[in-house]
């Protein structure tokens, strides 16, 4: 942004005012006997302005030593889980198997609830100011990590230090449009937003967008918080291909979700499971693993569902990336490195219930399925292995430039701010 | 030392002849000044200092990205105002609402138990604070289970057909209003406890030997007498409920968004620092009118008790 002269002359205004300010305030406190060393000239300054938080990427970084210490942030029941120890810890076979094997001391949160939240809380005012995150492993979605390399947010990735990566991952998950040449990411697991029911709740069938409109479930409607997936089903609703959607459409599909406004129950992130398996949900977007995990032990009276809309769907994967400036980043290439094993794939997969981008996964739970018959069905669920016609009506999201991101995210805001 | 005049502060020292008085009262002043100095300071640096700070960033523009310089832009209070007036009235409203409740709920409570609490006075007053005990968020999130559509209160009642299927509380203001009152109670309870506990009884019986009934006892002397605990009360509860953002996160939906909400997402998901900033004043400026409109109605010579 250029600055103008005026700009400028007021700059110094400001400055002087509040330089002024300052000293006749530091008079007044050594009145009373207190110094105020503390207020500096620096802060002064700071506040007359707020640093943009783009920054050069940094590109490929010597990695240090193994640390033997791990910080991964993930999203819930993402990961096999048997339940936490008395510390509160996730207790699974996969933190246990890598802790094993590889000596490092993994602390592996379920931190993630919906990518803006994360981004708000966790990473920008942190990676923004040059101080490290929390985190050594962050698993982001798509357009979430096209945001995160456009700011200069994620180191690059090591390619020789992950053997089992290069080899494993499958070829579509490969020179993904978000990180061309897999340069800072790779995936976690691979899904579909499509809709999420109870049968028993809604007395029909599901299979459109437009229920999602339906008066008749008033009350008992649930959107997500995220602009993308949300704006996207109104694109797809309205026959509109969301990867060129353009301003105007994205208009008038806020005066669409206004008028949905006072039908929905709410605007989730992952939060959203909970909401449906209590029951005050009848019919939300929802995230296809989420809801075949929950039919597994859904209660007696509920008939819980998932359907990609005929109008279609959105596709994403969550991938690992390991944000700018991370304290393990060795170790972090470790974990990249040992969750690409197809053993250790299979453990995940037969949890989460959502796509594995690691080759032969597919196959070892069918194995698996033998003598287990919910295996069985996950092995050869059209939905969690999307077939080319699945693929064929699921679309991805729009790559929003900086100032498109903007003007979208005020025209939902208006939408999810009531 | 039933009502203490609202002159100058007692002063300090009574020790010292007053053949000194202007040494005297030199000294006070510096024992004054040092008393208030702690307070002092900390209001200077962690309200005065990111208020003003605050204010500064309210005007400026750009973007997250690029970063936000100051330009002097007024007009974002314009814009502030017409786009989240739904907010701040509403904001308002929930809170003036909770206020009443609290007020009508809490003040018998608080009667009874200075009144005619007795020996159990101290185990009462610890009930009143005990669910302080049980963090803020979780107290809150056991109201989500308890209102859920198909909950423990809710369930029963819809397979009895007393209510239908498709009633519900959560996600309505309803449920806002009684999570927010249920929070701030204490908050009301506990000011209106110390004006009432403090009245000195013979006044009433001063009444009764001027044949005044229960009712009238009550009318002219108590509740006149306990003004300073309702008035301090409701600043307790009004100002923090008008800025509460948990409870129409969590009992609430979109149609029950407060400004709180909309500074919360502004700032840590938009990371629209003056956006955030105006709205921040906005909410100041509409608790201060507020506050001081009432203070103007109860008089401000009651402030000080």
């Amino acid at each position: 942004m250029s600055r103008s002269r005026e700009e400028d002359l007021i700059q110094q205004a400001l400055l002087r005012g509040m330089t002024q300010r300052r000293l006749s305030r530091r008079d007044m406190l050594k009145y009373a006997g207190i110094g105020a060393g503390s207020i500096s000239l620096a802060s002064v300054l700071a506040a007359c302005g707020v640093e943009g938080a783009k920054k050069e990427e940094l590109g490929l970084q010597p990695l240090p030593a193994q640390a033997g210490e791990l910080s991964v942030a993930n999203w819930p029941l993402y990961i096999d889980k048997n339940g936490r120890d008395e510390d509160g810890n996730i207790v699974s076979g996969t933190l246990d198997g890598f802790a094993k094997s590889t000596g490092i001391n993994i602390n592996y949160k379920e931190s993630i609830n919906d990518n803006e939240e994360f981004f708000g809380t966790q990473l920008r005012s942190q990676l923004g100011s040059d101080t490290p995150s929390d985190w050594d492993i962050i698993v982001m979605t798509d357009w979430m990590i096209a945001k995160l390399i456009r700011l200069g947010f994620l180191e690059q990735l090591h390619q020789d230090k992950l053997p089992n990566v290069t080899a494993n991952v499958d070829d579509k998950f490969k020179d993904p449009w978000f990180d061309p040449g897999n340069v800072h990411s790779y995936p976690w697991a691979a899904g579909l937003t499509g809709i999420g029911y109870d049968r028993n709740k809604t007395g029909r069938d599901i299979t459109s967008i437009n229920d999602l409109f339906d008066p008749e479930f008033n009350g008992h409607i649930g959107m997500f918080a995220e602009m993308r997936d949300t704006m996207n089903f109104v694109f797809l609703k309205n026959g509109i291909d969301p990867v060129t959607a353009t301003v105007e459409e994205a208009e008038a599909a806020q005066k669409e979700l206004i008028e949905q406004r006072p039908l929905v129950r709410g605007y989730y992130g992952n939060d959203y499971t909970d909401q449906l398996a209590s029951g005050n949900l009848w019919l939300t977007m929802a995230w296809s693993g989420d809801i075949f995990a929950l039919a597994l032990d859904q209660a007696d009276d509920q008939d819980l569902r998932w359907i990609l809309p005929k109008e279609g769907g959105n596709r994403w994967s969550d991938n690992m990336a390991i944000p700018r400036l991370a304290n393990h980043p060795t170790d972090a290439h470790e974990w990249m490195n040992y969750v690409y094993q197809p053993e250790v794939g299979t453990d995940i997969t037969e949890w989460v219930w959502y796509e594995s981008p690691v080759k032969g996964v597919q196959e070892l739970i069918a194995a698996d399925g033998k003598d287990k018959p919910n295996m069985a069905k996950l092995a050869s669920d059209p939905f969690v292995w999307p077939s080319e016609e699945v693929l064929a009506n699921a679309y991805s999201y729009k790559n929003l430039s900086a100032e498109e991101e903007e003007v979208w995210q005020d025209l939902f805001d208006s939408v999810i701010l009531g | 030392m039933a009502v203490v005049s609202p002159t100058a502060p007692a002063p300090l020292g009574d020790a010292t002849p007053p053949t000194r008085h202007t040494v005297r009262s030199k000294r006070t002043k510096w024992v004054v000044l040092g008393l208030l100095a702690p307070a002092l300071l900390w209001l200077l640096l962690f309200w005065l200092w990111p208020t003003i700070q605050m204010f500064f960033v309210s005007l400026q523009t750009g973007s997250f990205e690029e970063g936000y310089t100051f330009t002097g832009n007024f007009a974002i209070y314009g814009q502030v105002i017409s786009e989240y007036s739904t907010q701040l009235i509403r904001s308002v409203t929930y809170a003036f609402i909770v206020t009443v409740g609290c007020l009508l709920i809490g003040y018998p409570l608080a009667y009874a138990i200075a009144f005619k609490g007795g020996r159990w006075k101290n185990a009462l007053l610890f009930m009143v604070i005990l669910p302080f005990f049980v963090s803020y968020v979780i107290r809150t999130l056991s109201w989500k289970f308890i209102l859920a559509d198909n909950g423990i209160l809710l369930g029963p009642l819809k397979e009895l057909g007393i209510i239908p299927e498709k009633f519900r509380v959560l996600a309505t203001p309803i449920a806002v209003i009684a999570g927010l009152m249920y929070n701030f109670l204490p908050f009301m309870v506990l000011p209106l406890y110390v004006a009432l506990e403090k009245i000195d009884h013979s006044l009433l019986e001063a009444a009764g030997d001027l044949y005044s009934n229960k009712r009238t006892g009550f009318a002219k002397v108590t509740f006149p007498l306990s003004l300073p605990g309702v008035f301090a009360g409701s600043l307790l509860t009004f100002i923090p409920v008008a800025g509460d953002f948990v409870n129409a996160q969590l009992l609430g939906s979109v149609n029950t968004t407060m400004l709180g909400n909309v500074i919360q997402r502004q700032m840590l998901v938009n990371n629209d620092y003056p956006t955030g900033s105006a709205i921040s004043f906005l909410l100041m400026a509409a608790i201060l009118v507020g506050v001081l409109i009432y203070a103007k109605v109860l008089g401000t010579e009651e402030l000080t008790g």
